[in-house]
């Protein structure tokens, strides 16, 4: 009997109907009428029984009739469902219910019952089946101590049991594993209200298959007798489990994953020498690598939650917050240097670089404290060595400046001696002359001795301006001892060379030293001149021909008549430890010290040198620019724009000068042929091809810039040629042996400086 | 219908299903004759199932012992019936039976009887009706009852030389307030089937005959 409470009764409007057996006729009320279509009058007054059957839907005829045949035979009780056609051509869905008394020979004294329209449950019904098979859920119903439970054709087939409406609450329970608490009817279930969400491992009885389950439900206190009835939904969950236990693995493997990933970071992390830390904007550390501790001696969580302002040397806070702030401005720190205090006392130097990321700066440490040490060492070294150096020049000195000093000391002492005796004599006429001879010797003397001093003194390099021409005038006297007989001294002095910037120690040990090279070049003898005068380095030529920053200069030369060095040598004449010399004679860190000290103050140098001639030694100190003096902006030379597309030949072997030269020439509209020695020029001397002007170096290899002009002047007589010496303008090397139709330009100059002079002797050319 | 092979139609299973109504319900009125008590029996379902799938119906519901009273019938349709109930059940129908005066050693000692008598009312007010119904004889043995389970009921042990159907029904009993629960199966070949099928279609052609024409017994 389908399960239909009063209370669904009374909901619905229920017709009534009886069945008349004797008669055979069929009666009902109102709505029995209204709901067969028929007659209200008519129906009160009965019709014929068929009349229950006739506007039955043709597919649910025949189980009616069947239905009531059955009563008719024996059975008790009616309850079928089936359609009516409905006003609008639709149908509608009614239930019959009726029961039937029979007497006591088993004859039907009554059969009555009622006819409910069922439409809407039925469309629920219909939808609630849709929606469990659609959503693969199937409901139950249980009511407290029964042996059955009510359930959905969809629950059935969840389960895998005989599709039924009632199905034992043992069957139900028996798909389940043996340790597993029962899906229904459990303690689970005795709690009123919503009942827990419960997963269950099943095994379809129907075909052994595995699956889970899951199970939500209710309990509510409206059985009968106001028992407990528990309502319940079940759903196949097992796809999603299969999805679960993927996830499940794929998190573990990607645990792993991240695990392996965490687990070399943390090894870097771990055992990084270098200092890692993680600050906030505030300044505080909130993780800091192990090697914090190895370095500066702090255990982890001494340093944690404090700033790292509380680490840092006293000396440093100031420009550590300054840091700190460009930080927050968003730079990044690379190579910051400052001190750490550590645990101990002690203190350690950090080079920092930083990055931050939002809220979070990530420092990178690195204890250069070692680094530092060495620098300074290599510093202080230096130093020494620098002061060895003079100490080596000084020893050099020592012999004649010892003997001059005897002269000296003769001088006073010969002067107090003459005196003493003139005075026992009585001859006090000429006593202030021999007096003042005496002191003048005491002073010069005590001069020498001044001089002595200062060269000795330990001193770091001071650059500061200082007056060139003066320093030179001052070396005169020690630079005459220094040579000796054999070599002639001439220092020119330009009365207009500017003031320039060097260490005047360091600059008088340079020029000493110089002078000694010159000498032990010169064993037979020859001449040195040192002449100080104005010059501009330009872009083209300080960049590329010296790697020295362009401006003003002033240049010191030292050159000599000596043996001169050859290309090779003088490229690694600066190099430290390269000498010439004979063993023991000469550290050959000299030049490479005179060298270092000059581009440490601002300046350069350079060598240019023939073999067989000499060498001159050039020293480019930058140009002090009196804070008086406003800048002086030198106009540049203008260079004469030839236009007329003349042929130039270029010989110089310096490649980085020739193709200066060359370029330059081309900018200013010449046609440029070139060559790196003689045998090359005169490839292009000896052909058809038309040459205006003819540049040389002088101190070329093999065929020298002169022998080349000269070959050149057979073929061209009219050839102008403009010579190119490294030579400083007094240098007494610069031979006489320019022809007309012949100049000279000294290295360095300005690329104007050449244009002017291009220009200038091709326009006399063409007038000549 | 689960390991079912449809051989009634629709139709054919809603006529046959009727005919098991009316003869239970005729059951239920012997029955209640009987014991003297208030007696109802449900029919939820009628089933027509292989036997293996009827071994395993009853096993899915019941994992205790079972106790069946068997009776055999021929005549327009042969096979074998059998009323089964789980052994806590028949212990109920015996108490509901005797009216609940017995001792439990009475009981005992009833046991038997009281489950033959109560099988035999029911199958066969059940059968006869039936075949009442369907307008044939049929003659049935003697009651007998058996302990075992589903296996040892539906014969799986014997070689399937007849190829044979169930009819399946799982019956509720309300017996004077006790619920009790059971099974009806009735064991056919197929041949007995098809007549079966056959007595059904003329049962359903009468009835499409005028209304109210009733056949009592």
């Amino acid at each position: 009997m389908t399960r239909m409470s009063v209370s669904d009764l009374l909901a619905s409007s229920v017709g009534l109907w009886r069945w008349d057996v004797r008669h055979q006729t069929l009666s009902g009320d109102g709505r029995f009428a209204e709901l067969y279509g028929l007659d209200r009058l008519d129906t009160a007054n009965g019709l014929p029984a068929e009349t229950l059957f006739a506007s039955i839907h043709p597919e649910d005829r025949m189980r009616i009739r069947i239905a009531v045949a059955g009563v008719m035979h024996g059975v008790e009780t009616l309850s079928r469902e089936y359609r009516l056609p409905a006003r609008d051509g639709s149908f509608r869905w009614v239930m019959i219910n009726g029961r039937a008394e029979r007497n006591g020979d088993g004859e039907i004294i009554q059969f009555e019952g009622v006819l409910t329209d069922i439409t809407d449950r039925k469309r629920v019904e219909e939808r609630l089946r849709v929606a469990q098979v659609a959503g693969g859920v199937g409901t139950f119903e249980y009511i407290q101590g029964f042996g059955t439970v009510s359930v959905s054709e969809q629950f059935c087939r969840m389960i895998g049991l005989t599709v039924t409406d009632e199905v034992a609450l043992r069957a139900i329970n028996a798909v389940l594993p043996p340790d597993s608490p029962p899906l229904i009817g459990g303690a689970d279930d005795k709690v009123d209200g919503e009942l827990p969400y419960r997963e269950f491992h099943i095994v379809r009885p129907d075909t052994g298959e595995r699956r889970w389950i899951a199970r939500r439900g209710e309990r509510r206190m409206d059985g009968p007798d106001g028992g407990p009835r528990i309502i319940g939904v079940v759903f196949d969950i097992t796809a999603f489990k299969a999805v679960e236990d993927q996830l499940r693995s794929l998190t573990d493997t990607l645990q792993q994953r991240v695990a392996e990933q965490t687990r070399n970071r943390d090894r870097v992390w771990n055992n990084a020498l270098d200092l890692m830390s993680v600050t906030t904007e505030d300044g505080v550390l909130r993780s800091v690598s192990p090697s914090w501790t190895t370095v500066l001696g702090y255990l982890p969580d001494e340093m944690e939650g404090r700033n790292y302002i509380e680490f840092v040397d006293p000396e440093h806070l100031e420009v550590s917050r300054a840091a700190m702030a460009e930080i927050l401005d968003g730079a990044d720190l690379d190579g910051f240097e400052i001190q750490f205090r550590c645990k101990d006392g002690g203190a350690r130097w950090i080079s920092w670089r930083t990055h931050r990321e939002g809220e979070l700066i990530y420092s990178y440490g690195r204890d250069v404290t070692e680094e530092r040490a060495r620098a300074e060492e290599l510093s202080a070294a230096e130093d020494k060595l620098r002061q060895s150096q003079k100490m080596e020049a000084l020893g050099q000195l020592t012999g004649g400046i010892a003997h001059d000093f005897n002269n000296m000391l003769t001088g006073v002492i010969g002067g107090l001696d003459l005196i003493q005796r003139r005075i026992g004599e009585g001859r006090l006429a000429d006593l202030d002359r021999y007096m003042q001879a005496a002191v003048t010797s005491a002073q010069r003397a005590a001069g020498l001795t001044q001089r002595l001093l200062a060269f000795s003194r330990q001193q770091s390099l001071d650059p500061r301006p200082l007056d060139v021409n003066r320093l030179l005038k001052s070396l005169d006297d020690l630079l005459s001892r220094t040579l000796g007989e054999q070599v002639r001294l001439k220092v020119v002095a330009d009365p207009d060379v500017w003031q320039a910037v060097s260490d005047s120690n360091q600059l008088e040990s340079a020029i000493l030293n110089l002078a000694i090279n010159a000498r032990d070049a010169m064993p037979g003898g020859g001449q040195l001149i040192i002449e100080a005068r104005n010059v501009t380095l330009d872009e083209a030529y300080a960049t590329r021909a010296l790697d020295a920053t362009p401006g003003d200069y002033v240049e010191i030369c030292v050159t000599d008549t000596g043996h001169g060095m050859d290309a090779k040598t003088v490229s690694k004449a600066f190099e430290p430890f390269f000498t010439t010399k004979p063993i023991g004679q000469g550290t050959g860190l000299g030049l490479s010290m005179i060298y270092g000290f000059l581009r440490q103050t601002g300046g350069h140098a350079g060598i240019y040198s023939v073999p067989g001639e000499g060498t001159t030694v050039k020293m480019y100190l930058p140009r002090a620019i009196e804070p008086a003096e406003p800048a002086q902006v030198r106009p540049e030379q203008q260079a004469h724009r030839a236009g007329a597309g003349e042929t130039v030949l270029v010989v110089e072997d310096e490649d980085s000068v020739r193709m200066l030269i060359v370029e330059a020439l081309a900018e200013l509209g010449y046609r440029a042929l070139q060559a790196s020695n003689g045998d090359g020029a005169l490839v292009h001397i000896k052909s058809q091809t038309p040459i205006e002007l003819l540049i040389t170096d002088v101190g070329l290899p093999g065929l020298n810039g002169r022998q080349v002009a000269e070959i050149a002047r057979k073929t061209r007589p009219d050839l102008p040629v403009l010579f190119v010496t490294g030579y400083a303008p007094n240098a007494a090397v610069r031979a006489n042996f320019l022809d007309p139709g012949m100049e000279m330009i000294s290295k360095p100059f300005a690329m104007g400086e050449l244009g002017a002079r291009v220009g200038a002797m091709l326009a006399e050319r063409r007038a000549p | 219908m689960s390991g079912a092979f449809t051989i009634l139609s629709e139709l054919e299973h809603d006529a046959l299903t009727e005919l098991v109504n009316i003869g239970v319900s005729r059951a239920a009125s012997s029955l209640r004759k009987m014991v003297g008590q208030h007696v109802t029996l449900s029919v939820p379902s009628v089933e027509v199932v292989t036997r293996k799938t009827a071994a395993a119906l009853i096993r899915e519901r019941e994992s205790e012992l079972l106790v069946a009273v068997r009776q055999d019938f021929e005549g327009a349709f042969f096979g074998r019936a059998l009323l089964i109930f789980p052994l806590a059940s028949s212990v109920e129908l015996v108490r509901a039976v005797t009216g609940d005066v017995l001792s439990a050693d009475e009981m005992k000692e009833m046991e038997s009887e009281a489950l033959a008598e109560t099988g035999n009312v029911v199958i066969n007010s059940c059968l006869a009706t039936m075949a009442n119904m369907l307008q044939k004889p049929l003659t049935m043995s003697l009651p007998q009852v058996i302990r075992g389970d589903g296996r040892l009921f539906f014969e799986l042990e014997e070689m399937d030389t007849r190829g044979g159907v169930v009819l399946f029904l799982y019956i509720n009993f309300s017996v004077g307030g006790w619920d009790i629960r059971g099974y009806i199966a009735m064991l056919m070949d197929l041949p007995s089937l098809d007549a079966l099928k056959s007595l059904i279609n003329e049962f359903i052609q009468r009835v499409i005959g005028p209304e109210g024409q009733s056949n009592e017994a």
